[in-house]
């Protein structure tokens, strides 16, 4: 793929990220002017996308996007209501262009079809909207503007004049005198403020026949009542607002008709009177090859370094009249993490993102199959990288399908089971050590072990007569080729996909386990790497080496009188629990006379009573610390050690908690071992 | 390793030898090394280089000096990401014809050469870092 079109497929991705922003807020009732603005929004994302694509050479996608871009235009027209299916519909074909353009990415060939999935749906919404036998209703003349004003009104303010009024909404005149100089940057502040108080149709330039000067602009928009001073016109502008239509006036035979042209508002009249909602911002998105910000950060890494090493020579000064520099040193490590925590946040994107990808496809296919399904999201606010974000959609999707095809039984083979009729999919996201773990449980029958042992016997895969164990088998799943569907479902069981979803998990540095029990459902769980973090910790000192144990693992911070010595056990708060000191788990040398801290770890998300609670002995506490997480390289990888941070005084290495206990039970058990 | 190619010729752990340019992304000076608590046989620490923690060979590893004590003078970044440190370089040659020697068997870089390159009536080894990758992750699962 040609690398100078790396911005346009950038592009794209941004495009959809908008896209299906704008569709989650069409899912939640809105007052009209935000239900247009965000239809508006739509056309144009997919008007832009049928572009671009026409720049890649993909002229099917490009069909495809135009395909699309006709329906918003005709839910723009207000001959579409936004039904809850018309929304579904919309977000399939969403779905479906973005799950083409990824593969167009890998170098995938074009299919017949990219909404092939929706078509009879899409062929409906298009009858459905097609104008009636005779005249389109326009009633612009109820306008009271004159017949030259009118004509200036373009198809679609006309079409959006007449669905208002239909949908009884008043429309109202915002009249405005602007100085020549700056009429540009006036017009589009009032046009906005006006827009926010309801739908902006259209801003029509007036010919005044009097001695003022300036240009004069006549805004229509579409609400019950203006807020004069919101709009933020100045004295000398000469504001005027004015009554321009009265719903009451149309004809009462064409408001009982439900006819196409009626606008899209949920509640109309009631929405419209309440405050207008906040409207999604289009906000500016500046696009950079992420090698820039590599680089930005390298160099403010060398930067760090210069500050550090100026610091050592200024320590080693040791003149009282240096303890202002030493200050500024500080400020200057402060204001050099906050810049580093903003670029790596440019890198980030929340979990959250991911599951507003997956949520329609469960919803749709849920449908489709006719399972209901309770679908619960936990970790949104977790954060993983956007290169890893693109890459795991897919992958998600299809664990998703597999869920819901394999996975979940009928309604009625659930009842027959005893279950509730209702299934479950839970899919969350923690942050586990150097890993973000994704778990998708479902509360469905559980893999079919005993098909796919003989699956496995005759695919080659596994020796007859052997014992395999229930891991090996869920194993088996992933394997190339390995489906135990006989015959291919619409939805999943092709025999591809699982082995693919390995093979991109552990591109990603990651890994994927299986384990299921027999009707009481499935755990996939997702662990891959995160190689950078703004992590909270605790310092810790272990004779010359500090280290951070990152603070949502950590329990309680405790000194004790009497020295401690790993392999003991110590009271805390009336729990008898194993203590083992850093050194011993991370194979340094303990302290002779014992140490006087400790630290309460506790596995994460691990209840009191459930989890394994361990007192690691530490040197000394020294405080707190926000820092920025560095993974090691795979070559480098330390037992216990989940990566390091550069510090004034050099790296400090951050522990993983849960590989620590591991490793303190390890300790534990060889000391019980040699005594 | 039968075609000419360019091979830088460097020197480290007291051992001059000859690396490919092709397995090279880049030289640079030698900063201290960092050593990681209960790190992995073989690696001596870390390095920042470009913003990302750089693994750096413990020559150990084959019978050399590890060289703690001091930084080193250069350290050559391989592909893969992984640091050498060196004490010198002498330049760049071109592979002679007529392909490499088969190393003694005695040589304790043997596991991670391809062979020894005549030049200039010596013989001098031809690091080879898909075998040296090998043998550190050999020494990982061992461990």
């Amino acid at each position: 793929m040609d690398p100078s079109f790396d911005d346009v497929w950038a592009e794209c991705e941004d495009l959809f990220v908008q896209a299906r922003q704008r569709l989650a807020t069409l899912k939640s009732p809105q007052p009209p002017h935000v239900v247009q603005a965000s239809v508006n929004a739509l056309f144009r994302t997919t008007h832009t996308l049928k572009g671009m694509a026409g720049m890649l050479g993909f002229p099917r996608f490009s069909q495809a996007a135009h395909r699309m871009e006709d329906i918003f235009d005709l839910m723009r027209q207000g001959r579409l209501r936004s039904t809850d299916s018309l929304i579904e519909t919309l977000e399939a074909g969403i779905q479906a262009l973005e799950s083409g353009l990824t593969e167009l990415r890998r170098g995938r060939p074009e299919p017949e079809d990219y909404l092939h999935a929706i078509r009879r749906q899409l062929g409906e919404l298009e009858a459905l909207a097609r104008p009636s036998e005779g005249a389109v209703l326009d009633l612009t003349g109820l306008l009271d503007l004159p017949p030259d004003l009118l004509k200036a009104l373009s198809e679609y303010e006309r079409t959006r004049v007449t669905a208002v009024l239909l949908a009884g909404i008043p429309i109202q005149g915002v009249s405005v005198r602007l100085d020549l100089a700056t009429f540009d940057d006036r017009l589009r502040s009032i046009s906005e403020a006006a827009g926010a108080q309801g739908e902006l149709i259209s801003t029509l330039p007036l010919e005044m026949h009097d001695d003022r000067d300036g240009l004069f602009f006549l805004l229509l928009v579409a609400t019950p009542a203006l807020e004069t001073e919101g709009l933020g016109v100045l004295p000398e502008e000469n504001l005027e607002v004015m009554a321009l239509a009265d719903p009451d006036r149309v004809p009462a035979s064409l408001k009982a008709d439900p006819g196409p042209l009626v606008a899209p508002p949920p509640g109309p009249a009631q929405a419209a009177s309440d405050s207008p909602a906040a409207l999604p911002q289009d906000v500016e998105v500046l696009r950079l090859p992420a090698q820039r910000v590599d680089a930005l950060e390298a160099r403010l890494m060398t930067v760090a370094q210069v500050r550090d090493s100026a610091s050592l020579a200024l320590r080693g000064i040791h003149d009282p009249s240096l303890a202002r520099p030493m200050a500024m040193m500080g400020e200057i490590e402060a204001g050099l993490l906050e810049v580093q925590k903003a670029l790596l946040q440019m890198r980030m994107v929340k979990v959250e993102s991911l599951f507003q990808r997956i949520e329609p496809m469960v919803r749709a296919l849920s449908r489709d199959m006719g399972k209901p399904v309770r679908l619960s999201f936990q970790g949104g606010d977790l954060e993983l990288e956007r290169s890893l974000l693109g890459r795991l959609t897919e992958p998600f999707l299809h664990l998703v399908r597999n869920a819901l095809d394999h996975g979940l039984e009928s309604p009625e083979e659930r009842a027959a089971q005893g279950k509730a009729e209702t299934g479950s999919l839970k899919i969350s996201a923690s942050q586990r050590g150097r890993n973000l773990r994704f778990d998708l449980r479902d509360d469905g029958r559980g893999f079919d072990l005993a098909r796919i042992e003989a699956r496995g016997i005759a695919m080659g895969l596994l020796k007859e007569g052997q014992v395999h164990s229930a891991e090996d088998l869920h194993r088996l799943a992933l394997e190339p080729g390995f489906s135990t569907k006989e015959r291919a479902s619409q939805i999943s069981g092709r025999g591809v996909g699982m082995d693919v979803v390995r093979a991109e998990v552990e591109g990603m540095g990651g890994d994927i386990q299986i384990s299921s029990e027999p009707r009481r459902g499935s755990l996939v769980r997702l662990s891959l790497p995160l190689s950078r973090a703004v992590i909270a910790c605790l310092k810790v000192r272990c004779g010359q080496q500090t280290f951070g144990v990152p603070l949502n693992h950590v329990l309680r911070v405790q000194s004790s009188l009497a020295p401690l010595h790993g392999g003991g056990r110590i009271e805390v708060l009336g729990r008898d629990l194993p203590m083992e000191s850093l050194q011993a788990c991370l194979g340094l040398p303990e302290p002779a006379g014992g140490q006087q801290f400790f630290v309460v770890l506790r596995q994460q998300g691990a209840a009191a009573e459930a989890g394994l609670d361990l007192a690691l002995g530490v040197d000394e506490v020294a405080g707190r610390v926000e820092l920025l997480l560095r993974s090691l390289p795979e070559l480098a990888h330390a037992p216990g050690i989940m990566g390091g941070s550069l510090q004034e005084d050099g790296v400090l290495w951050v522990l993983d908690p849960e590989a620590v206990m591991g490793l303190a039970m390890d300790s534990l058990m060889k000391r019980v071992a040699d005594v | 390793m039968s075609e000419s190619r360019i091979l830088l010729h460097a020197k480290a752990a007291g051992r001059a030898f000859l690396l490919p340019v092709s397995e090279l992304r880049e030289v640079v000076p030698g900063v201290p090394v960092t050593p990681i608590p209960s790190g992995p046989p073989g690696i001596q620490g870390v390095v920042l280089h470009h913003g990302e923690f750089l693994p750096v060979l413990d020559w150990g590893v084959v019978g050399g000096d590890s060289g703690h004590a001091a930084p080193p003078a250069v350290l050559a970044v391989l592909r893969p990401r992984l640091g050498l440190p060196l004490e010198g370089l002498a330049g760049t040659v071109e592979t002679p014809e007529g392909g490499l020697n088969d190393p003694p068997a005695e040589d304790a870089w043997r596991p991670i050469l391809a062979g020894l390159c005549r030049l200039e009536n010596q013989d001098l080894p031809v690091l080879d870092p898909d075998r040296l990758l090998a043998l550190l992750h050999r020494l990982r699962k061992v461990r």
